[in-house]
């Protein structure tokens, strides 16, 4: 082996060395993953010896072949994933790796989030990442002994949302609403953050945040936002809620945790299921947080969904959606989507955080 | 961003940021973190830098390394092409 391997860029599936990289990650028990955009490999003498995938800010499918381990190949090749996704605008990223190869991404320039034990652990190039965000949320910290958190992709806000938060803000002293930041619904984020911001208004003891990249993204929970294949992994919702747990909740002396129980989407009712396990029962990192299910708010006999109110808007059938949603929701989406929009695709936005 | 990861050298980040904050992660943090973290300050306060994030990843760089590094890293993000060396 030279010292020298030689970095490029690859597309998989427009590249036809794509079945090179395919067997190099099986030899490591991995497979390509269908969200990743770009690889950058290690050749030398002409074979690929290694390389690193991209699937916007995260980093996956890093994979180095036997003989190369052990070498500075790992430095070179993340310094390379870092170039190129800085020239594609991403200067903060995230990485899934096994929990064994943490140490050599340490290396790297990466550092630990979270760790589902035994499975796969959450890393991010930044030494200072998750702090800034814990700082920016310190100064919304109440004094009060019940402090409830409640996340909502609100794609678009319902009133079963509005009766979530009602609900919850009984139950507690102080409410902190979380809005999902993450543009990949049908709904903009911007959009849907005014919306929640309309339909809370005047309410006392509740704060509405903008939502993060350590909150259901595409980073915390990939699994969540690649909805073709809706597979349900064993540790897929673990990531975000060990974040929740370790760092968002103790920024903000968070107790409970509230959601609407999920009569629709299979992998919010089981993001919900785990939810129970991961920040309740679990012996993990951080306080344990009372998670509390109430049951999903109905208008007349029917579960009040999101995704009810987006094939409605599909439709542009608006006098249906009144008794679904808040007036000043409504009024938005009248203003927003003053035409049919058959653009608007249901399927792939079948939103989680609750409903 | 400047620099690489290889024995020797060090890879310097840089993001914008409304205060100076410098990070620092070095291989000799124990024998040298001290050293390193001076020439950084004394580097950046001849460039009259008052804010941004800096990260630095140090493989054991010699001092002249990690000050062109920073260096260099500074006009990157500044997108500055002329310098006055004779302050540096």
């Amino acid at each position: 082996m030279s010292n020298e391997p030689i970095f490029e860029t690859m597309i998989p599936r427009r590249n036809a060395r794509g079945a090179e990289v395919r067997s190099l990650l099986a030899a490591s028990g991995l497979e390509i993953e269908k969200d990743i955009q770009i690889f950058v490999v290690a050749c030398d003498a002409g074979r690929i010896v290694a390389c690193a995938g991209l699937a916007g800010e995260v980093v996956k499918c890093v994979t180095i072949a036997e003989p190369y381990r052990g070498s500075a190949l790992a430095c070179r090749l993340m310094c390379e994933v870092q170039m190129l996704a800085m020239k594609r605008r991403h200067s903060h990223l995230f990485l899934y790796t096994k929990p064994g190869n943490a140490v050599l991404f340490e290396g790297c320039g990466f550092h630990m989030l979270a760790e589902v034990k035994g499975h796969a652990c959450l890393m991010e190039n930044t030494p200072v990442g998750i702090r800034d965000y814990c700082d920016k949320l310190q100064p919304f910290r109440q004094t009060a002994q019940r402090i409830g958190s409640v996340v909502i992709n609100a794609n678009p806000f319902t009133l079963g949302h509005l009766h979530l938060v009602r609900e919850a803000r009984r139950a507690c002293d102080w409410l902190h609403v979380f809005v999902v930041s993450e543009n990949a619904s049908a709904i903009a984020y911007a959009e849907r953050l005014d919306m929640v911001r309309a339909g809370l208004a005047g309410m006392d003891r509740v704060t509405v945040h903008r939502g993060s990249r350590y909150l259901i993204s595409k980073a915390t929970f990939p699994g969540y936002f690649i909805k073709d294949s809706c597979v349900v992994e064993a540790c897929s919702t673990a990531m975000d809620l060990l974040i929740f747990r370790k760092y968002i909740a103790p920024a903000l002396g968070i107790t409970h945790r509230f959601v609407g129980s999920e009569p629709f989407c299979r992998l919010t009712a089981k993001y919900n299921e785990d939810m129970l396990d991961w920040l309740e029962t679990a012996a993990e990192e951080g306080a344990p947080i009372q998670v509390v299910e109430y049951p999903r708010f109905e208008v007349d006999g029917r579960a009040v969904s999101a995704s009810e109110v987006r094939r409605l808007l599909a439709r542009g059938d608006f006098a249906a959606m009144d008794s679904l949603v808040p007036v000043a929701t409504l009024s938005q989406l009248r203003a927003s989507y003053p035409r049919v929009r058959p653009a608007v695709d249901c399927r792939a936005t079948e939103l989680i955080g609750v409903m | 961003m400047c620099g690489t990861l290889e024995s020797n050298d060090l890879l310097v980040k840089v993001e914008p940021r409304s205060e100076l904050e410098v990070v620092i992660s070095s291989v000799v943090m124990r024998q040298f973190g001290v050293r390193i973290r001076q020439v950084v300050d004394e580097t950046l306060q001849r460039m009259e830098v008052t804010h941004g994030l800096f990260v630095i990843e140090d493989k054991g760089a010699l001092d002249c390394t990690i000050q062109a590094r920073v260096q260099t890293a500074v006009m990157r993000a500044s997108e500055c092409e002329e310098l006055d060396w004779s302050v540096l």
